[in-house]
């Protein structure tokens, strides 16, 4: 019994001081983010991200070390809940990840009430900053795909698009938004909404063929989504100049899965592939990424390590200050101003990135060439060409 | 109606123990209300199976309509939450109005023929934007408030909450089984044909079922929604409102009536606590081997295992 007793007091003080140990040096930090469920492929891809940046802040920063605690969202709204409150009993002093807004909103709300600052790129919904909660931060918004995919219609100079979109939440809000703006422009715009559960988009794609007969098509949707409408308008193809997509589309992995129904697609994509940094912050990313996971990053990996090394300087600013407990993290991200990967990154009042603007990007070769603003282009845009 | 010593012993440990060792841990607190959550589903459509032998995959309808009815009235008109949550149950009895067609239809047709109007339902709150929000939902749905200085809101007042509707729940179920209407039921549920020979009006005692398992619905997916605090189609409707009931019903045993509630508990804590924690990412392998063990070695599911087991050691003393 004593031997029992004495080998349990012996796991105790090992275990007390290796806690010790970790509150005196490490920092923790929450990353709550779907790694099963109908977000995992995007969720990890993120969590790569946030992982490189971990990399990289411990070895630049050399005050403070960052140690980050993950739990899985299961891509569902009651469980990143849980993990929110999960990772706060594992006592981290901030959230970095979740993906989808119908996760992300409830998981901030939670992080909120326990006053932990909550960062984030996976979600684009208006309602999430209007909120006005002062723990709430994201680097991307729909208006960055906006101003983006108007960008480029305007350099193609098309006078009439059709819009074909999800009914889901993000994807509506893009859609309607563009419409209203290229309408503003003086371009004839339909909009064609279908139920994410649908597969065959050849109806759809035949109205746009026969009636509206467009100069360019523009599809607001996801993966799936993509590719049943590039298949169809394969099949038919309508008498267009050009197939312009959003997320998700301008990546190397739907290069390599769909080679014949990529080529000149166009999609937001911040980097060209094979991937170029000319930064030495983006040499650092990108050397660190290949080292971890034995491949180039994508733009996922890109999003995931910008808002967590944002986040991680704000912690080390804080910690400096000493108002790491009290409220400093929200604090200096609100005075976040910095050049980063994806761009020039400023919050507004209510968390959103006033500087957001998206790239976008075109399959050329199995490549993608980024095409739009001029001033970050790697190629000449293959203007008029479908996959046809 | 008696209660057992054991019974009373569960519901004090459940109004007072729980709170007391766990109400800190918010974490925990979280995992046994969503577990709570789909026990109310589970025993709602147990009802629905074990009294009218009724199998439905639609009652994300039920979910989903009361969600929206309680949100919108607290949100639009001013309701109070509570109150709301009641009439989110009315609201789902409403919905069913719309399915007593169907009751003529049995086994897989009913099931299939309830499935496809949750679908209905889901595109209705998708395309009403004007009072749904559409696609994008509601967001920031008010709490529940604040009584005598006691915020329900919090992780143990939503306990509290979901706790008493469950134990109101278990206390209807057990008067309707143990009246009269309940043993014609049950015979229903053997042989619908032999009960309408001798006279019971089935349709109506299934519609008198529908309702009643379509109102335990809507009032739990009006306490969802109060407690998430938000609310989209594809999350009101979404069908893990009713495999993972089903699942937690037959893991349960689902012709008893704790059998629903005891599954949903041990299925959802012993994978989120146990489960996540050995695999944290591909968890439920462990649980979908353990409920194929389950229906091959007790099809009746964990009640009537516990009572074997319990039986056998009192014979053994």
């Amino acid at each position: 019994m004593n031997r029992i007793s004495s080998k349990i007091g012996l796991v105790a003080a090992a275990l007390s001081l290796h806690v010790g140990g970790a509150f005196a040096d490490e920092i923790l930090v929450g990353a709550e983010i779907p790694l099963t469920g109908s977000l995992a492929r995007v969720g990890a891809g993120m969590h790569e991200g946030i992982s490189v940046a971990v990399d990289v802040f411990n070895k630049t920063n050399g005050k403070h070390t960052i140690k980050i605690v993950t739990a899985d969202d299961e891509s569902a709204p009651a469980k990143a809940i849980a993990a929110v409150e999960k990772l706060a009993g594992d006592g981290v002093v901030a959230i970095t990840g979740g993906y989808g807004s119908n996760n992300i909103g409830p998981a901030s709300d939670a992080a909120n009430k326990l006053g932990l600052p909550y960062i984030t790129s996976g979600g684009v919904a208006e309602n999430l900053t209007e909120r006005g909660y002062k723990t709430f931060f994201r680097i991307n918004n729909t208006a960055g795909y906006q101003k983006a995919m108007v960008g480029l219609l305007e350099t193609m100079k098309v006078k009439s698009a059709s819009v074909v979109y999800s009914t889901k939440e993000a994807t509506a809000d893009l859609a309607k938004d563009v419409e209203k703006e290229l309408a503003a422009k003086g371009v004839a715009v339909t909009l064609h909404a279908f139920d994410p559960a649908i597969t065959d988009f050849k109806p759809i794609i035949n109205k746009v063929r026969l009636q509206d007969k467009p100069e360019a098509i523009l599809m607001v949707g996801y993966e799936n989504d993509y590719v049943g409408i590039l298949r169809a308008a394969k099949v038919l193809k309508p008498k267009v100049k050009a197939m312009v997509g959003v997320w998700s589309l301008a990546t190397p992995k739907m290069a390599s899965d769909f080679p014949d129904l990529m080529p000149s697609v166009y999609g937001t994509a911040l980097l060209p592939f094979p991937a170029e940094f000319q930064s030495e912050e983006g040499k650092r990313f990108a050397d660190t990424y290949m080292k971890l996971y034995n491949k180039a990053p994508d733009y996922l990996g890109q999003f995931g390590y910008v808002q967590s090394m944002i986040l991680f300087e704000a912690i080390a600013r804080a910690a400096d200050a000493g108002t790491l407990k009290k409220g400093g993290i929200a604090q200096e991200l609100a005075r976040t101003d910095r050049q980063t990967l994806i761009g020039r990154v400023q919050f507004s009042d209510k968390g959103d990135n006033l500087n957001f603007v998206h790239r976008m990007g075109q399959h050329q070769d199995g490549k993608i060439a980024i095409v739009w603003p001029a001033d970050a282009a790697t190629a000449k845009m293959n203007f008029p060409g479908v996959p046809w | 109606m008696k209660m057992s010593k054991t019974g009373l012993a569960v519901i004090f440990a459940a109004y007072v123990l729980v709170p007391l060792l766990l109400g800190s841990n918010s974490y925990v607190m979280s995992l046994i209300v969503a577990a709570m959550i789909i026990g109310g589903i589970a025993l709602a459509w147990a009802l629905l199976g074990n009294l009218g032998g009724m199998v439905s995959f639609g009652h994300s309808a039920f979910f989903g309509v009361g969600a929206y009815v309680s949100a919108i009235l607290t949100m639009k008109a001013g309701v109070p939450v509570l109150a709301a949550m009641l009439l989110g149950g009315v609201g789902a009895v409403v919905a069913s109005l719309a399915m007593l067609p169907v009751l003529r239809l049995r086994g897989p047709y009913f099931a299939l023929a309830i499935l496809a109007y949750a679908h209905i339902f889901k595109i209705l709150a998708t395309e009403w934007t004007s009072v749904t929000g559409g696609s994008a939902g509601l967001a920031s749905v008010p709490r529940f408030p604040t009584l005598m200085g006691f915020d329900l809101s919090s992780k143990t007042g939503s306990y509290l909450i979901v706790l008493s509707l469950l134990l109101v729940f278990i206390a209807a179920y057990r008067v309707i089984r143990s009246s009269h209407y309940g043993i014609a039921l049950r015979a229903m549920h053997d042989s619908e044909d032999a009960t309408r020979v001798v006279g019971v009006n089935s349709t109506l005692l299934k519609a008198l079922m529908l309702f009643v398992s379509a109102f335990m619905t809507g009032v739990i997916g009006a306490f969802n929604v109060h407690y998430i605090n938000f609310l989209e189609p594809d999350y009101a409707f979404s069908g893990l409102w009713v495999t993972l009931p089903i699942v937690a019903a037959i893991f349960g045993g689902y012709r008893t009536i704790l059998g629903p509630l005891v599954g949903a508990v041990t299925v959802y804590l012993v994978d989120q606590l146990i489960f996540k924690n050995l695999i944290p990412s591909g968890h439920q392998l462990i649980l979908g081997a353990l409920l194929v063990a389950m229906i091959i070695f007790s099809p009746g599911g964990l009640m009537p295992l516990l009572r074997k087991g319990t039986r056998r050691k009192h014979a053994a003393a």
